[in-house]
């Protein structure tokens, strides 16, 4: 599920349809939407490099983590990034995002720091983050051509749920990150989750939603490890969650509660074999229900029969005649004359 | 709406005036309304004969499918096809390209069920006491009104070139445009159709998509959209029009959200449907064919305080043979898996499509 993600960013945009746009969202809960973007990056490369994918080029644009820290992360991942040049452009709103090191460089008591060394080229320092037009030219400047595909990484936690919404209306992919035992509330102290949060700390649950160009939406779920080499995905055992939100109301309820579905196993058909080799006995309506407790295997097979007690469920009916023997060959309309 | 019809009833309305006649497009309903149709029939029956002039509708749309398109392309179809002008925004920059994909009246149907009807009458004859009572709207509307009032259309065919080029349709962009350009040019536009109580000769129709998208400027001002709705309500509710907005709820901060449903005369919200759900594939017929649903909230009653309560408030989105958009009112699976029926068709009893229209 994770390789339908990388698919649909490799393959892109199509002829006048735009082009598909990943939301990759995390939360404190289960924090590795970082590794899973990572990953999605070094697959994308090497189909770049490979150049099976629509996109000739990367540009990635690096909020919290050095350009360093993506170009070794690709070098691991054995791609040759030394030769790649023009096929990698990093926006480095890490390194200066708000412009400070220049504005310090004129107060006296100020010794610069020799810069970290350049690592390559390929990253280019960005100031001025505050200023967003600036910042997108910056990027479709570096990117050069039409865009293919595009994807971010969002830590939940730290938006308003409006940006998030925002988010997720524009893209065409959501993946999201939840753990796989939900904590109790504010209980993190407790022994209990204690050991939950250890679970939540190496695996989680990968969820995403496609939406498909018919308008329905696909939704799958994997698993998600997190070891030394990077992340793993491994399918979900299945739980058979029911999708309870999607589910319309409708003018009856569907759906038995226990209760129900224990009376309704207690209701006794009719019928007059039952198989338990007792004899039959047809109830005629008038002797008395007290001392015929258990279940009774009577009835024909068009006739209802009574019912015991035992629910709430009561079948009444009343025989027609005593003389009727059960699973007679007679049929009841050959009296009536029309 | 002649005048002079049979007496079906001991009551006779004291009509000293003939009802006025309105331009193509348009149904006098009760209450003195008058409709005008959303290009949906299925949706017009459900909601009571269609759109009320001067009534403001909106949809909520659902951020994982584009269903409030299917709804927008067929409405402003409709007021093409009819002459009736059309007012279409867009948080896009060229939303002329819209008008590209708007669907062509399907061919006639009508030929078939035709052909069906004079057998039926030949070979069973129906004593029903209260037959008199509805013959006059059936029949009447089934066949040549229909034409003139509501289309299905074929959502595979483009509408013809010289529908879309013509003067009667405006477009806006509201991505760099701010909410006063786009309340002037509704009040512009809704200054064609001015409510009097003669006849009315135009209508027009407003269509305004995903008004809260991010791409626009305004839509962190949320007090001045909510007073924009206010104002295009009561623009539109004093003129011969009928406006329709769609907006995506989730973008939108709950109390606000919940303003803009009271602003709504109709209020209607279309949500996506999950691929290959084997619940829901079990619990509903024909889940194959489903696109997505819509539900019915609230409908608009203006003249009357009588309100209107529906059997059922949500409803199947599917397309037939992937050209007509039908709504159909869900049905549990039985058994056998057999379809439901289309709203359109009259009688909860018929459930094939061999049985013929036998209006119980």
């Amino acid at each position: 599920m994770a390789e339908s993600i990388y698919r649909a960013l490799r393959d892109g945009a199509l002829e006048g349809e735009l082009a598909p746009a990943l939301t990759i969202k995390d939360s404190v809960a289960s924090p590795f939407a970082l590794q899973v973007f990572s990953h999605v990056i070094s697959q994308l490369f090497s189909s770049i490099l490979a150049g099976k994918s629509q996109s000739r080029g990367l540009v990635v644009v690096s909020f919290s983590r050095s350009p360093s820290f993506y170009l070794d992360l690709l070098k691991n991942k054995g791609t040759d990034v030394a030769s790649s040049n023009k096929q990698i452009q990093i926006l480095d709103c890490y390194s200066d995002p708000l412009g400070w090191k220049d504005q310090l460089a004129g107060s006296r008591n100020f010794t610069a720091l020799s810069n970290e060394a350049m690592v390559s080229s390929n990253a280019i320092v960005f100031r001025e983050v505050k200023h967003m037009d600036k910042l997108y030219n910056s990027i479709i400047e570096l990117g050069k051509d039409q865009i293919s595909s595009i994807f971010w990484l969002l830590h939940s936690d730290l938006h308003e749920a409006r940006v998030t919404a925002v988010l997720e209306y524009l893209s065409s992919i959501v993946a999201s990150l939840e753990p796989s035992h939900q904590l109790a509330n504010g209980q993190r102290g407790d022994l209990e989750n204690f050991s939950l949060i250890k679970h939540n700390s190496k695996k989680g649950k990968f969820h995403v939603r496609f939406k498909k160009r018919n308008g329905r939406v696909r939704v799958m779920s994997e698993e998600v490890h997190i070891e030394q080499s990077g992340i793993n995905f491994a399918s979900l055992p299945s739980e058979g969650a029911i999708n309870q939100g999607l589910v319309p109301k409708v003018q009856f309820s569907l759906q038995l509660s226990e209760k129900e579905r224990i009376d309704k196993a207690n209701v006794v058909l009719p019928f007059e074999h039952q198989g338990n080799g007792k004899p039959i006995q047809i109830y005629d309506g008038r002797r008395s229900l007290v001392d015929s407790k258990h279940e009774r295997p009577v009835s024909a097979v068009e006739n209802v029969q009574t019912n015991e007690n035992c629910g709430s469920g009561e079948i009444i009916y009343y025989r027609d005649s005593d003389d009727e023997m059960p699973d007679s060959d007679e049929d009841p309309d050959d009296d009536l004359d029309i | 709406m002649a005048a002079a019809k049979t007496r079906t009833s001991t009551f006779s309305r004291n009509l000293s005036t003939a009802p006025p006649s309105h331009g193509p497009g348009l149904k006098c309903g009760p209450n003195g309304t008058v409709f005008l149709s959303s290009g949906i029939p299925d949706l017009d029956k459900i909601l009571g004969g269609g759109f009320p002039l001067g009534s403001l509708v909106m949809v909520m749309e659902d951020a994982e499918a584009p269903h409030h398109m299917l709804l927008l392309r067929n409405f402003m179809a409709q007021g093409l096809v009819l002459g009736q002008h059309l007012l279409y925004s867009s948080p896009a920059r060229d939303p002329r390209g819209f008008l590209g994909t708007l669907p062509s009246p399907a061919a006639s149907k009508d030929d078939k069920s035709r052909e069906r009807d004079p057998d039926q009458e030949k070979g069973l004859r129906i004593a029903w006491q209260y037959k008199k009572y509805f013959g006059e709207n059936q029949l009447d509307g089934q066949r040549d009104g229909k034409h003139e009032y509501s289309n299905e259309f074929d959502l595979r065919k483009p509408l013809e070139r010289h529908f879309i080029n013509g003067p009667r349709i405006d477009c806006v962009s509201i991505q760099d445009s701010d909410l006063s350009t786009l309340r002037d040019r509704c009040a512009t536009f809704l200054s064609q159709f001015p409510r009097n109580d003669g006849s009315i000769s135009c209508a027009g129709r407003i269509a305004i998509q995903s008004f809260c998208a991010p791409q626009c400027a305004y839509s962190n001002m949320e007090w001045d959209m909510l007073s924009f709705i206010r104002s295009l309500k009561s623009m539109v509710r004093s003129s011969n029009s009928v406006a329709i907005v769609t907006f995506p709820p989730s973008l939108l901060s709950p109390s606000f959200c919940k303003r803009w449903q009271h602003m709504a005369d109709t209020l209607l919200s279309v949500k996506a449907i999950q691929d290959e759900d084997k619940e829901l594939a079990q619990l509903l017929t024909g889940y194959q064919d489903m696109v997505g649903f819509l539900n019915v909230h609230k409908v608009a009653r203006i003249n009357t305080q009588v309100p209107v309560i529906l059997e059922a408030t949500t409803f199947s989105i599917k397309l037939q043979k992937r050209r007509y958009l039908v709504l159909e009112c869900l049905n549990q699976a039985p058994v056998d898996g057999s379809s439901g029926t289309s709203y359109g068709t009259s009688g909860g009893c018929s459930s094939s499509s061999k049985t013929g229209n036998l209006d119980f």
